[in-house]
């Protein structure tokens, strides 16, 4: 199917974005075009104006902030984070993540700020925001807000983002030190989007734990980070289990994403202890 | 100077040797020209509203003001095109058989979700989309049937109401004393299969660009369709023209495995509305639609038991096959084409005296079912084999050996099986032998207990299959179709410019047939390879063909242009003896050259060509009189067809905590006689085993119970990718070749026939301890998860 | 205003000037406005790879980018690798090992296997087979795919 008719405009401030995206009801920002084409293609959104944001140069690239940490430009492509030395140095497990978003056409259009603001609860990116505590940086014509990962993921495909806002960046405080990862997800199709997908850390503070594919939003998961203790990979995995809500669709029932919940938990628990250990 | 004694080793050997394909530049380098492509002037553009409803009556349709948006041609409802093109119907003389009519736009009454229900025709596909958009169709709904068994009661509600009920075939029959050996049989097993529907899926959606010439009165098709001569003679008649001025062609088709076998509402439209309006129209489905509506696969239900004696010994079998075929009995090839030929194969390669069977096919609130790549078999092949290793697990048997036990033996052909095909001589027993000793049976054993020991879940699946190929005018590829799927045709010709064409009705998908017809005839003609412009899918080419499905296009195309080509070398014979003053015994022709044998008096064909239609004098009046051309058209009839057999083995391993089975090992040995190009054989396989995979782990159509598909994108119909194919080995041998002219078997489907039996079967085997038998595909992770989950509980 | 964009693009070294609506896809626009039919589409949803074309270098889903968002750009299309009479080496390479039957998902093979061997070393078959998990081939069953992309790989690396 071919999109409806609607109107475009390319910015390159992020002022003009917001104005634009202040004169009319509904417009939407366009970044990669990775989630929104394929629902245009379907006419699934009926969006009167898209505000392109692929030129506003003060949305690229990664930079080091002063705490130790990354300040990731909205418009970093999946590509670039794959790749990105800095990344790799510091978030190996974001780094581990990015093969598993999609492909490498994807990868080369899609966007940070996108996967962000589009909320899908089986993405990789959000759940690591919400792994990692990243702060999800916003502009609005009320001006720049920090927000929580954990705050902005409100529902599937739901943000607390105001209409007329726009994400300019992910910045990441530095991993605690003596950190181990895991990463684990599991899809039948390589580069699907998860069936279910947990990410962990693990270090004398104890387990940090985030779910995806399994819960309406990417879920930090404290209860099961409470059970872990200080190693108890069952006990985390048993409450983890209780603690997500997943729901059924075709790739697989609440049931089974519960089980694999459990599973995947175990999983990149174990391998966070090794990972910490050494 | 006189050339070798050994005339052979001066004509290149073409068949059975690797030649690259000559369709590939190309298709390369984007210079393929496929239905999507075309652009003609002033070409128009439909787009279909669909009905999202499975079943309901059509109230009323409100185009609005459709008209009025700019860039809006028309619009046509049912009615519209009810005045334009007869209604027309799948026919068969087979008993208990109720035939549908197939309305090309819906009239009145819906039967699927996306049937089309009104037709926009506009300058571009965005525009016509836009329109679909302004139109309203009101509905009022009528009970849903999704399930094949509630649809058999009588009580249910009929989808046609003119119908006596919603079985629109039955057949039943029985071979033996079925009833007394289960009674006595030592062990029988048996159950409840179910083989849910798929769709084929090409990457190429189905696509027409239809032309209507006000002047010539003459339709021009160009479709994506396997069956041009089928579909040119269905629309010469639903628009009254006579057959030369319908000329449906088939140009670069982007796939087909069965799917685009049939005829379409959208081919009809889109002529109707072409001859309306003396414009070309152009349709290139989506996705979405191409999901919906392109002829769906398998959907059956089947109730079988074997009987088995403690020596593994096959005495009896039972199958009772419930087939849902959708809301209409699909044209040409009915709504038996696809469980019919489940009980008629589901004995398969076995010797089996014993057999009863019944199989109804019955119409829901679904898309239509058609031919897929294995048509029934793939489902037989599952039953059938799943069976044997339920028995070999009850008397502890190897799988292996109850095969080898039950393969009807080489000195046991021709074998008439229970449902009263006959196999011809193929290599049953030695695919078996071979796929055991290539894969390493034992050892695959051995490393699958030492995984065991482990915990971890390793399985071995096997599955043996016969299927009869390039079927002959003695059986009708559907039961009582009153269409010819026996002979094809071939026209070969040396024009006065002396070059060669040889012309088959028959169409490529991708199958390679450009190449591989051109080294049959090129062998038989004495002919360079590159020398011979192969013309495919073009009605206007042949007199009388039907196409490409049932892996019959190198049994008939080789066959015909064999005929063909040497036809036309004996006139060449005739022509040089006379030219080279030379008896026609010592005539020999080969790489485009004749020339009397042992001596240096030679010519090339393209000067004997011109000798004969343009420098008169050089043979006289009487020999062209007789000898007219050097043109022949013949006709190939392989009469009862062939056997192709083949052993699949593979291990895989499911993860026993994700529950996701993988392949690990995958090996195919086939014998589809004489293999023209072996790269293009192995190919065939290759793709039909990655279908086959699809088929047993991860692809399904599923509908809700209102009816809605809810597999609409390739998001969630899942079809396999690079990574859940494995490498797998392919061998061919070629035992004894069958007496099909050049030695053919057909090949094309047998991947997608024995890989889902055999991935069920290592899957079963995997999962054996927890006593976890696959009874049902594709077992996904969930299904897995629900089979393990229930067994851990008891 | 639902008005047409003025956008130029770059194709296959040429240079091209259109108005066009903002909702038409690159894929269309390649296609119908270019006449490129190299280019395919096969699902419009981003999972089959046919339509897959170079924008400035990197592999992307024509049908997942508005033309007007190429503006500016550098597009490659299938037709950029070589003609029917002079195909390029990957082209060769997928001739060779047999790597396309139908040929319809065949030119985004080729834009994503170019772009897979600039960025990726490809060691291993299973690499390779990663890299070609978003493009769909429903006649090959992948292997002579990978064996031309293998071949591809070792000739690159001579370099
Ligand atoms: C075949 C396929 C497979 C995929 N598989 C995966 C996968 O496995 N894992 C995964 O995570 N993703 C996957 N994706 C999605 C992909 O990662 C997308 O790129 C990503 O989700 C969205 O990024 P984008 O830049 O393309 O956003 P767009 O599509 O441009 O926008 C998405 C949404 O975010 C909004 N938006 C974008 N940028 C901003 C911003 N800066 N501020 C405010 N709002 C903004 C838009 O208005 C829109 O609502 C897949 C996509 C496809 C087509």
């Amino acid at each position: 199917m071919k999109p409806a008719l609607f109107d475009y405009i390319r910015v390159t401030t992020v002022d003009d974005a917001i104005r634009a995206l202040g004169s009319c009801n509904d417009a939407k920002v366009i970044a990669g075009g990775q989630s929104l084409v394929p629902m245009l293609n379907f006419r699934m959104v009926d969006t009167p104006l898209f505000v392109d944001i692929n030129g506003i140069d003060d949305l690229r690239g990664i930079t080091e902030t002063s705490n130790g940490g990354l300040r990731i430009g909205a418009l970093t492509r999946h590509f670039e984070l794959e790749v990105s030395p800095l990344i790799q140095e510091r978030y190996p497990l974001l780094h581990e993540a990015m093969k598993y978003v999609a492909h490498l056409a994807i990868r080369n259009r899609g966007t940070i700020g996108g996967s962000i603001s589009h909320a899908d609860p089986a993405a990789e990116l959000p759940a690591l925001a919400v792994l990692l505590d990243a702060m999800i940086v916003a502009r609005g014509p009320r001006g720049e807000r920090q927000i929580a990962a954990v705050d902005f993921f409100e529902a599937p495909l739901t943000t607390s983002l105001e209409a007329d806002e726009i994400v300019t960046a992910v910045e990441l405080p530095p991993l605690p030190e003596n950190s181990g990862w895991g990463f684990e997800e599991f899809a039948q199709r390589h580069g699907d989007f998860a069936v279910v997908g947990v990410a962990a850390l693990v270090g004398k503070y104890g387990a940090r734990i985030s779910v995806f594919g399994a819960h309406n939003t990417p879920l930090r998961a404290r209860e099961a980070e409470k059970a872990f203790g200080s190693g108890d990979t069952n006990a985390a995995a048993e409450a983890l289990q209780s603690e997500v809500d997943p729901s059924d669709d075709l790739h697989g029932s609440a049931d089974y994403r519960r089980h694999l919940a459990g599973v995947l938990c175990k999983r990149a628990l174990n391998n966070a202890m090794s990972g910490y250990a050494l | 100077m006189s050339l070798p004694n050994d005339v052979e080793l001066t004509r290149p050997q073409y068949v059975g040797a690797t030649v690259t394909r000559r369709e590939d530049p190309r298709l390369l380098s984007g210079e393929g020209n496929y239905v999507a492509d075309i652009k003609r002037h002033g070409m128009l553009h439909i787009a279909f509203r669909r009905s999202d409803q499975a079943h309901a009556l059509i109230h009323k349709i409100d185009i609005g003001e459709v008209l009025s948006l700019p860039g809006v041609i028309g619009v046509y409802t049912g009615k519209d095109i009810a005045e334009i093109a007869k209604p027309y119907k799948a026919t068969s003389r087979m008993k208990n058989y109720q035939a549908t009519y197939i309305p090309p736009l819906a009239i009145d009454k819906v039967r699927y979700v996306g049937e089309a229900v009104v037709a926009v025709v506009a300058e571009s596909r965005y525009i016509a989309e836009d329109a679909l958009g302004l139109i309203e169709v009101e509905y009022r709904p009528l009970p849903v049937l999704v399930d094949p068994e509630k649809a058999l009661e009588p009580e249910a509600p009929k989808l046609h109401e003119q119908l006596g009920s919603n079985v629109l075939a039955e057949r039943e029959f029985a071979r033996g004393e079925v009833a007394e050996v289960f009674v006595n049989a030592p062990v029988t097993v048996g159950g409840r299969f179910h083989f849910t529907r798929t769709t084929p899926v090409t990457l190429e959606t189905r696509a027409a660009v239809a032309e209507y010439d006000k002047g010539a009165k003459s339709l021009t098709l160009h479709s994506t369709t396997q069956i041009p001569g089928i579909v040119r003679d269905k629309l010469s008649e639903i628009f009254d023209l006579p057959g030369p001025r319908v000329r449906v062609i088939a140009p670069d088709v982007g796939g087909g495995f069965g799917g685009k076998t049939s005829l379409y509402s959208e081919e009809i439209v889109a002529s109707a509305i072409s001859r309306a309006l003396g414009k070309p129209i152009k349709w290139v489905s989506d996705r979405m639609e191409d999901l919906m509506t392109t002829g769906h696969a398998f959907d059956e239900v089947v109730y079988a038991d074997i009987a088995v004696t403690k020596d593994g010994e096959i005495v009896g079998l039972k199958a009772d096959v419930i087939g849902d075929v959708g809301a209409y009995s699909i044209y040409p090839w009915t709504a038996t084409i696809e469980p019919v030929q489940v009980v008629s194969f589901m004995p398969g390669p076995y010797r089996i005296e014993n057999y009863a069977a019944r199989v109804r096919a019955v119409a829901t609130n679904k898309t239509l079912t058609g031919a897929y790549r294995g048509v029934g078999r793939p489902i037989s092949v599952f039953v059938m084999d799943r069976l044997l290793d339920m028995a070999a697990r009850k008397i502890g048997m190897d799988p292996a050996e109850i095969r080898r036990r039950n393969l009807v033996n080489d000195d046991e052909f021709p074998y008439k099986a229970a449902s009263g095909l006959v196999w011809d001589k193929s290599a049953f027993q030695s695919c078996l032998r071979e796929a055991r000793d290539k894969i390493g049976y034992e050892e695959l054993r051995r490393e699958q207990n030492l995984a065991r020991a482990e915990g971890r879940w390793v399985g071995v699946g096997i599955a043996s299959y016969a299927e009869l190929t390039g079927v002959g005018s003695r059986i009708a590829v559907a039961p009582g179709m009153p269409i010819n799927t026996g002979t094809e045709t071939c026209n070969v010709a040396i024009d006065s410019t002396g070059a060669v064409t040889a012309s088959f009705g028959i169409a490529s998908q991708g199958q390679g047939m450009e190449t591989t017809l051109a080294q049959v005839v090129a062998q038989e003609l004495g002919v360079k390879l590159e020398d011979v412009e192969i013309i495919l899918g073009d009605t206007a080419a042949v007199s009388h063909s039907t196409g490409t499905y049932a892996s019959r296009g190198a049994v008939f195309g080789g066959g015909a242009g064999t005929l063909a080509a040497q036809a036309v070398r004996e006139k060449i014979i005739r022509v040089a003896g006379h030219l080279l003053e030379a008896a026609e015994e010592d005539i020999e022709v080969g790489d485009g050259n004749v020339w009397v044998k042992g001596t240096d008096s030679k010519m090339t064909i393209r000067d004997l060509a011109r000798a004969l239609y343009s420098n008169m004098g050089s043979v006289p009046k009487e020999m062209r009189d007789e000898i007219d051309n050097l043109e022949a058209t013949k006709v190939y009839d392989p009469f009862f067809g062939t056997t192709t057999a083949a052993t699949h083995m593979c291990l895989v391993e499911v993860d026993p905590e994700t529950y996701n089975a993988k392949i690990k090992k995958y090996i195919v040995v086939e014998d589809c006689g004489k293999v023209i190009n072996p790269m293009i054989a192995n190919g065939q396989a290759h793709g039909g085993v990655a279908q086959g995979i699809g088929v047993a782990l991860m692809e399904e159509v599923i509908h809700d119970d209102t009816g809605q598909v809810l597999t609409a994108s390739l998001v969630d119909y899942v079809v396999p990718s690079a990574v859940e194919v494995p490498s797998m080995d392919v061998m061919h041998v070629e035992a004894e070749l069958p007496g099909t002219i050049g030695g053919f078997r057909g090949l094309g489907e047998g991947g997608t026939i024995g890989a889902p039996a055999c991935i069920a079967n290592a899957i079963s085997d995997a999962l054996s301890p927890l006593g976890v038998e696959i009874m049902e595909l594709p077992a996904t992770p969930e299904r897995l998860f629900r089979l393990i989950e229930a067994a851990k509980s008891l | 205003m639902k008005g047409k964009i003025e956008i130029r693009v770059t194709v296959n070294g040429e240079e091209h000037h259109a108005s066009v609506e903002p909702r038409l896809l690159l894929a269309d626009f390649i296609r119908e406005n270019l006449d490129l039919t190299g280019t395919h589409v096969g699902c419009e949803h981003g999972i089959c790879g046919a339509c897959t074309v170079l924008m400035n270098g990197d592999s992307v889903r024509a049908c997942l980018t508005l033309a007007v968002q190429a503006d500016g750009a550098e597009v490659e299309t299938v037709e950029s690798l070589g003609d029917s009479e002079n195909l390029g080496s990957l082209q060769r390479a997928f001739r060779e090992h047999h790597a396309l039957q139908c040929g319809f998902c065949t030119p985004g093979m080729l834009m994503t296997a170019t772009d897979m061997l600039r960025k990726y070393p490809l060691e291993t078959e299973d690499e390779i087979r990663v890299g070609l998990s978003g493009n769909i081939c429903r006649c090959t069953g992948y292997q002579h795919i990978v064996d031309a992309i293998s071949a591809a790989r070792d000739e690159r690396n001579k370099k």
